[in-house]
């Protein structure tokens, strides 16, 4: 039997300005992990979101560089303002540099996936192979939708989707193949279970979302699930493991 | 590692310990879709976890009508006697002394429930007299929504409730919400010794639970899931891979709501079987 291995799709490093949890280091992020049974990681850090992205991204890289269970998740930004160059630049920047996976907040960041620019964004980073993550407070579930529709080869992962959007969940899930849920917040009763029997196991990606939420929620909640082990295997880890870019273009 | 957590690793239900939710509810919320919200199916899930009894108010009591919640209530524990116990869930604008008049003798009642926030009515408020009196005189817990700054169910509301009415055990549901709540809500169950805190919702930790425990003691912290509002195993996950020891967890678990509702954790144990999934 293939064993389980968890993979936990939206861990970050660095502190968070609201709240007490966080840890700094990768050594320390292992650590945490370990203790509840997470082997693995796509890795983001604080800094990209709530500081600074082209910094924050380089800095996470560079805590990154010999890791070889934590894979990078950089942050994007529209080529505008230059600030991680243009669309182009920024995903050949990204797979020299290994990273796994490229996330976007919209809301925060002050631009939107489905204007011209942001559009630049999605077809680059579809042609690149690498899938957009995005946490959806971030946008809003018809944008989603939106930007699934007019980027069929885009992969996008829906994080963080929170306990009281089922109703959403499963209208985007009907409409595009595309479009995966991270479960970290994905905490309805018996969620978990009704997506797996409605839409298929493959569509549901395993991520704790900490620091922001404690990630031993995620761990119970997917391992005392009602659904059986292939499908924990695939949501824990295999899922995932298809939507990144492969590892192999890593920089030496 | 704890034996509880490596039955989760190992997909099993928890064993070998009594666990209590005694924070639940039953039924539809109009909000959003929940599968699967009905007395049985949460059975099923407590199976699945090794969760031996849950104490719930029906969400239709919360929601919109009382009356009818606490009808369904009674309905969902008399169906599964022994896994479910209710709270009476009294609105303040519902006529809490008919409310609680009409249940005062039913044994399916171990508790009342309030909800201010959603009831838009403050806790400090008189029309909870009723509540008060009852809850003191039938020694009843009462546990109650609190959310930081709330203008219903602030931390603070608590402590000043508390302080009037010493001789009530008050469960502070979420335990203040926000961690800033939450720590308000550890200092005040330090001055106030009837305040227990519950641990379910968006915001508690495993890391919140120990600092509970380490400040209030075990026996002044307990388990509660909300489900099926939210998933029984997050809140469960919290709780087991916390860093507690093995008889702080217990309490937590299972031994600080048996003292309160006055049952025995010997003669309940999970109804979940032992294999993997």
């Amino acid at each position: 039997m293939e064993e389980r291995v968890l993979v936990d799709a939206t861990v970050l490093l660095g502190r968070q300005p609201q709240g007490s949890a966080g840890v700094d280091t990768p050594r320390e992020l292992l650590a945490w992990l370990g203790r509840v049974g997470i082997a693995e990681a796509v890795t983001g850090h604080l800094a990209s979101w709530l500081h600074d992205p082209a910094a924050g991204n380089r800095r996470l890289s560079g805590l990154l560089a010999g890791q070889p269970r934590l894979r990078a998740c950089w942050v994007v930004l529209p080529g505008g303002t230059g600030e991680v160059g243009s669309p182009g630049e920024f995903v050949a920047a990204a797979r020299t540099a290994g990273v796994a996976a490229v996330r976007a907040y919209p809301a925060d960041h002050g631009w939107s996936l489905t204007a011209p620019d942001g559009a630049r964004v999605l077809d680059a980073l579809a042609a690149a192979g690498l899938p957009l993550f995005v946490d959806a407070e971030q946008t809003s579930w018809d944008e989603i939708t939106a930007c699934a529709t007019a980027h069929p080869a885009l992969r996008l992962l829906v994080c963080r989707p929170g306990y009281r959007v089922l109703r959403h969940i499963a209208g985007v899930l009907e409409a595009c193949d595309n479009v995966w849920i991270e479960t970290s917040t994905l905490a309805t009763h018996q969620g978990l279970e009704w997506l797996a029997g409605r839409f298929g196991a493959g569509r549901l990606v395993f991520g704790t979302a900490a620091p922001l939420r404690d990630p031993a929620e995620a761990v119970t909640r997917l391992l005392l699930s009602d659904v059986d082990d292939d499908a924990v295997r695939a949501i824990g880890g295999g899922n995932l493991r298809g939507l990144l870019a492969p590892s192999g273009v890593r920089a030496a | 590692m704890n034996s509880l957590a490596r039955n989760v690793l190992e997909r099993r239900p928890l064993s070998g310990v009594t666990v209590i939710d005694a924070h639940a509810h039953a039924g539809p919320y109009s909000l959003f879709y929940i599968p699967d919200a009905d007395p049985a199916a949460m059975v099923r899930v407590m199976d699945r976890c090794g969760v031996a009894l849950a104490v719930l108010s029906s969400h239709v009591g919360l929601q919109q009508d009382a009356a009818a919640g606490n009808r369904a209530t009674a309905r969902a524990v008399a169906e599964f006697p022994g896994r479910l116990l209710g709270y009476l869930t009294i609105n303040p604008w519902h006529d809490p002394e008919a409310e609680l008049a009409a249940w005062e003798s039913d044994a399916r009642f171990a508790g009342i429930k309030l909800h201010p926030d959603l009831h838009g009515y403050p806790l400090t408020g008189s029309r909870y007299a009723p509540v008060w009196a009852h809850a003191s005189r039938a020694g009843v817990p009462v546990l109650c929504h609190t959310w930081y700054g709330s203008p219903y169910d602030d931390p603070a509301h608590i402590a000043e409730v508390a302080g009037r009415h010493p001789d009530v055990a008050l469960l502070a549901g979420h335990a203040g919400g926000p961690e800033p709540g939450i720590d308000l809500s550890i200092e005040l169950a330090a001055r106030c010794p009837n305040v227990i805190l519950e641990t379910c919702g968006s915001f508690v930790t495993g890391a919140h639970i120990e600092r509970m425990v380490g400040e209030l003691g075990p026996d002044r912290v307990l388990f509660g899931s909300d489900f099926p509002f939210i998933d029984l195993r997050v809140s469960l996950g919290r709780t087991v891979f916390a860093r507690l020891d093995d008889a702080e967890r217990a309490a937590v678990l299972g031994g600080t709501a048996a003292a309160l509702f006055g049952v025995s954790p010997a003669s309940r144990t999970g109804a979940g079987d032992e294999q993997s999934h």
